[in-house]
């Protein structure tokens, strides 16, 4: 196919070739860069002592890395509008590969769950793929939404009459997305995986409230999952201990609460200045996934307040310029697939940064950039590049 | 309605742009919602829950952090070494070893050579559990069962099976860990071990130590800060696998050994307390032992400190005294006495033999205190030497009628004569002439209502009236016993710290036990320095008051006379006071002696006591062997001997009075033939000390022969199984000798000196003038060579 000139191209065209956005994807080489630094100081340790080596970590995180980066270019050239096709197949890969953890030999099972499968000898989490494949599957049929074309059914017979009413309400529409949801989250709980779980819920809801379903669905969903919840904390042995746990850790120091303690402890000692760039205690065999889903108190125990407050400025702009590029995304699907990426970012770093200084009860969820795990990174930094490809379709604003 | 129709029917373009507008502004505003609510409020209660972590809670997580990732050992400073005035060790640190079992450690050894041997590896077939502790139990003398209960303990890493191993045993356990390598399981510690190379000397004054080598009593207790010294430490990082890493941090704090104190304590002059103490309770049938301190009048030094029998330093928990060992040995077979009873007595034994009754207890003083009283009276005026008294035997006081010692009265006396015989109803009639306001003054200034400050553990002080109960009406009573020493108590070191300021010249001083201290390159760090508390009485009056007490020793019917050794200007105040409690019995005394020497410049003050000497019968006034009980008969024979040992240790030299050196001459009669006792008593009875040379059975030769007239207090030598030596010696030039000298070099060729002269003290002014046998003669030994003394007058002349 010969290239075609610039001036030649369809409006599409040109749109897809525009720049992106730099902000954007500076805040995010920034916080790839300190993450893959603090991946090295944090891991040092435990490299040190149980591999001998003290820079393992760091070399493969930091192979990951480049490759990361380099898929995010890629996924940033690419003109996002070809997800809408995509998007129903992501979406029976995401299924398919949830499936696969179950299934021997290419399922690994790790602490006693299977969250990751093996595939030409790449190791991953099928819920960090089906997280995308929601999103853009969301994204992709609320665009097309129109939501005043209502089905139709024989008012005639019972049945139709109930459906008729459903329908109206807006119930019928938010039926597929619930039933993709709650199979999604049966799979998942069934690994069991139930940081996952939330995190799917959670980037999919927001892509369904940015989409426009009535507020009043949501509304109707907290009503059923808080009590649902507050039950689940107050009446299973499981639940209660862990909660015991959290409103205590010291209840249980050496076991339990273990974990807690020692990341208050690598927080607390942190200070306002912190012990500086190296210096932490704490990642000598003490904190457990230190360099994992405990990075942060590492960091923050070298970095101190001011250093945990700047990683957390960085992030809310990331954030902020995320949201602002959806408000000013050439067209819906863009907005609600960055809604979807953003928003899952932003659930993590909160829910992160909660859990290791034990604001709210502990679950496992990784701080995205900042915690080891190669494929995760690869992928986080994929859906940035998905933001970015956004980015590029806005329109410059008419000058004069 | 309006709505469902406009839907059958299609929607108006415009109607479309409207909703399409409707939609983009309600994506709009979500995505808004959606903005502020992840990327801005959900990270305040995060960046709160942050401040509150490093900032508020950062010093308390810190601590907490650090306490787990340091290994802080601590390296034990050595205790510091106690000595006496001489030098000598008194109290030392040695190193032992600790034996420690960690029953995780062994058996993991034991299942790995259990592995070996199941793979056909070389490995130890012996090793097991009970042939360890068999083997330890063989060496040590454990339980081997007991140690094997011990290994029961899989978890632990810190069992101590033996505390303070010696070298020997030590040296053995080793070779066993060696040749079995048991390693990490069995393994020693090194600890440190108290020794008191005099057992039992001065125990009460030095005090010992408790297992972790804290001080408990005594000087180990009063400077144990010092004598501990400080622990080093070594702080090292660990990870949390408990490994040190020490590439990481590491910091060093030497430990600072313990000073070593030398104290005032002289063990020589300590053993003749000890001694004096020892003979007269065995001689007096005492009851409830006694206490003796010798004291450095001019610094108040300590120089010894007994009470009772003290105990072995070594072993303080165990009994000292062998009847009171036996009868709780008894007690704990006795299947009628019950553990708790058998414990309480232990343990008061216990106490009872760690107290030191010279700061700890009080008692009544009794006629001792009269040198404080006399003094007194002399420094205010209201009495002089030539003051005269009448004693009919008994004096009104306030409707009481008190007695004195002589019930049939001392007539008429001058002061001299009321302190020699310690007449009460004289001293009452002083005390009058103070006054109750006067009086207390001097308690009060002398010491008795204060502690004296002594570096000793639990001091006590005076039981004594409030001033205004003394000083009233009523009171009257109580300034009239006050005055003989009796109805208050004091503590023995509250007496001879008084004693001491009445006779060097009015200075009252702390006494104390402690010189001074050196570091381990035996510089001197502290010295203790000698205080004055305040000037009591003049130095006039000080002078008087020991000739006085001199009277009370050397005059023929002073009730110290006992205490009299020619040569050694001895003064002294008896005593003999109730003992007045709940528990006591009417006849229960205590006898005292408080002696000085010599009087003419004091070098040392002793206060002697026995406590309960017992009666031949309830309300006798004899023992059972005959000896009236009273301070001068028991007290003051005890304490003059012990004077005189300690001047002639401390070296001071001996000065005789004309009466002395002239002697009363005897004639020596034979004792060949006799047997050592006899001979002995022949001596004495002559007033002879005798020097026994041999080890026969019977007197074989004398020295000076049978016949010779000998003056009194002359030394006479008895050969036991040896031949006395005929051949004639060569009589010293003796000019210029002072008269210890000239005794002395008479005495090394077995001469004899018969002296005279006009001065009344014989000193190191005196010289030796003419001496009836020239210098050079040839004659036989025992002869007695008369020399005369001159003072020797020195003129101060102006350089």
């Amino acid at each position: 196919m010969a290239k075609t000139r610039f001036r030649d191209r369809t409006y599409r065209q040109q749109l897809a070739r525009g720049p992106v956005d730099l902000p954007f994807l500076m805040l995010v080489l920034l916080l790839t860069g300190i993450g893959l630094i603090t991946v090295f100081s944090a891991s040092f340790g435990s490299a040190y002592y149980e591999n001998g080596d003290p820079s393992m970590y760091f070399r493969s995180q930091l192979r990951m890395a480049i490759g990361g980066v380099l898929i995010m270019w890629l996924a940033s050239r690419l003109d996002y509008q070809i997800l809408r096709r995509l998007a129903k197949w992501g979406l029976i890969g995401s299924f398919i590969l949830l499936l696969m953890v179950k299934v021997p030999g290419i399922g690994v099972t790790a602490k006693g769950a299977n969250r990751w499968i093996r595939i030409l000898g790449v190791r991953f989490q099928p819920s960090e793929i089906a997280k995308v494949g929601v999103i853009v599957y969301f994204s992709a049929k609320l665009a097309a939404r129109d939501p005043e074309k209502k089905r139709k059914w024989n008012p005639k017979m019972g049945l139709g009459r109930v459906l008729n009413f459903l329908e109206r309400i807006g119930f019928m529409e938010l039926l597929p997305y619930m039933g993709i949801l709650l199979l999604m989250a049966a799979l998942l709980l069934w690994e069991p995986h139930m940081s996952g779980t939330i995190l799917i819920l959670a980037g999919g809801a927001a892509v369904l409230f940015a989409g426009g379903i009535h507020w009043g669905w949501f509304a109707a969903g907290g009503a059923v999952l808080v009590p649902g919840l507050w039950f689940i904390m107050n009446h299973t042995n499981y639940m209660a201990s862990r909660l015991a746990t959290w409103r205590d850790p010291w209840s249980d120091p050496r076991d339990a609460g273990w974990q807690t303690i020692q990341s208050l402890y690598a927080i607390g000692s942190g200070g306002l200045l912190g012990k500086g760039f190296g210096k932490s205690m704490q990642k000598f065999l003490y904190l457990p996934e230190e360099h994992n889903d405990f990075i942060f108190s590492i960091w923050c125990e070298e970095m101190g307040f001011i250093g945990a407050v700047v990683v957390i400025i960085l992030f809310v702009l990331l954030i902020l310029r995320g949201y602002w590029l959806a408000l000013h995304a050439r067209d819906k699907f863009g907005a609600l697939l960055i809604v979807g990426i953003i928003t899952l970012t932003a659930v993590q770093v909160f829910l992160n940064i909660g859990v290791v200084t034990n604001f709210i009860p502990p679950t496992g969820i990784s701080l995205p950039f900042f915690s080891y795990g190669g494929t995760a990174l690869m992928i986080q930094l994929g859906e940035m590049g998905i933001v970015l490809s956004v980015s590029r379709q806005i329109e410059a604003p008419r000058l004069g | 309605m309006a709505r469902e129709r406009e839907d059958r029917d299609g929607k108006s373009k415009a109607q479309e742009r409207v909703d399409d507008r409707h939609n983009k502004r309600r994506v709009f505003w979500r995505t808004v919602l959606l903005m502020v609510l992840f990327g801005a409020v959900a990270f305040v209660p995060l960046v709160g829950r942050l401040y509150q972590l490093q900032i508020v809670q950062h010093e308390e997580l810190q601590e907490k952090a650090a306490d787990q990732q340091t290994r802080d050992l601590s390296v034990s400073a050595d205790r510091g070494t106690i000595y006496d005035s001489e030098g000598n060790i008194l109290a030392m640190s040695a190193t032992v070893q600790n034996l420690i079992l960690s029953p995780k450690d062994l058996n993991a050894a034991i299942e790995e050579n259990d592995e070996k041997i199941a793979a056909g590896k070389k490995a130890n077939p012996n090793l097991n559990q009970a042939f360890v502790a068999q083997g330890l139990s063989q060496i040590t003398g454990l339980d081997a069962e007991k140690i094997i209960e011990r290994m029961g303990r899989t978890n632990s890493q810190y069992e101590v099976l033996y505390r303070k191993m010696e070298n020997d045993m030590s040296e053995r356990v080793r070779a066993f860990i060696a040749d079995n390598k048991l390693g990490n399981g069995v393994y020693l510690e090194p600890d440190s071990k108290r020794y008191y190379p005099y057992a039992s000397l001065a125990s009460t004054v030095i005090g010992f130590t408790g297992s972790e080598n804290q001080g408990l009593y005594g000087t180990e207790y009063v400077y144990d800060e010092a004598l501990s010294g400080v622990s080093g430490r070594v702080l090292t990082a660990k990870n949390g696998w408990g490994t040190e890493m020490l590439s990481q941090y590491e910091n060093y704090i030497d430990a600072q050994d313990g000073r070593d104190h030398h104290l005032t304590i002289n063990a020589t002059i300590q053993g003749f307390a000890e001694k004096a103490l020892e003979e007269g309770i065995e001689k007096y049938d005492v009851q409830n032992g006694g206490f003796c301190i010798v004291m450095d009048p001019n610094t108040a030094a300590i120089l010894a400190m007994a009470s009772n029998g003290g105990y072995d330093l070594n072993s303080p928990f165990e009994i000292f005294d062998p009847d009171e060992a036996f009868r709780l040995e008894e007690m704990k077979a006795d299947p009628a006495v019950d553990e708790e009873t058998y414990k309480g007595e232990l343990s008061k034994a216990q106490w009872a033999q760690w107290t030191n009754r010279c700061v700890n207890d009080t008692y009544e003083p009794g006629s001792t205190f009269k040198s404080m009283v006399v003094a007194a009276a002399l420094e205010e005026g209201v009495v002089d030497l030539n003051t005269q008294f009448y004693c009919s035997g008994s004096k009104q006081v306030a409707g009481f009628t008190i007695h004195c010692s002589k019930r049939e009265g001392h007539g008429a006396q001058d002061l001299t004569m009321a302190v020699q015989n310690s007449c009460n109803p004289a001293f009452i009639e002083i005390g009058q002439r103070l006054g109750a306001e006067k009086f207390y003054d001097y308690m009060e200034d002398f010491g008795f209502l204060s502690y004296t400050g002594v570096d000793l553990n639990g001091e006590n002080k005076g039981r004594v009236w409030d001033r205004d109960f003394f000083e009233s009406a009523e009171g009257a009573a109580s300034l009239a016993t006050a005055s003989f020493g009796q109805t208050f108590r004091i503590t023995p070191i509250q007496l001879i710290t008084a004693a001491c300021s009445v006779v060097n010249g009015g200075h009252l001083m702390v006494p104390h036990v402690l010189d001074y201290t050196t570091d381990a390159e035996g510089n001197v760090v502290d010295t203790v320095p000698v205080t004055e508390v305040r000037q009591v009485i003049s130095e006039q009056t000080s002078a008087t008051v020991r000739e006085l007490l001199e009277q009370v020793v050397g005059a023929p019917k002073g009730t110290g006379k006992n205490a009299y050794q020619p040569g050694y200007r001895i003064g002294g105040k008896t005593g003999t006071s109730e003992k007045i409690g709940a528990d006591q019995n009417e006849d229960d005394y205590i006898v005292s002696f408080l002696g000085v020497a010599p009087a003419n410049d004091p070098k040392v003050v002793i206060l002697l006591a026995y406590d309960t000497p017992k009666p031949s019968y309830p309300g006798s006034s004899w023992t059972a062997s005959g000896t009236y009980i009273s301070g001068g008969n028991m007290a003051a024979p005890m304490a003059g001997p012990l004077l005189r040992q300690i001047l002639d240790y401390m070296g001071v030299e001996k000065q005789y009075s004309a009466a002395e050196l002239s002697g009363a001459d005897s004639t020596v009669p034979s004792l060949v033939g006799y047997d050592e006792a006899t001979a002995a008593s022949e001596c004495k009875r002559l007033g002879y000390t005798y020097r026994k040379i041999g080890d026969g059975a019977a007197v074989t030769g004398q020295i000076p022969a049978a016949g010779a007239v000998l003056p009194a207090g002359s030394e006479v030598l008895i050969y036991m199984g040896e031949r006395a030596p005929t051949d004639p010696v060569e009589v010293p030039d003796l000019a210029g000798k002072t008269p210890d000298q000239t005794k002395q070099a008479l005495a090394a060729v077995n001469l004899y000196m018969r002296g005279s002269g006009s001065a009344q003290y014989f000193t190191s002014g005196t010289l030796c003038a003419t001496q009836s046998i020239p210098a050079g003669a040839m004659v036989d030994p025992g002869t007695v060579v008369d020399v005369t003394f001159v003072e020797n007058i020195t003129d101060y002349r102006p350089e």
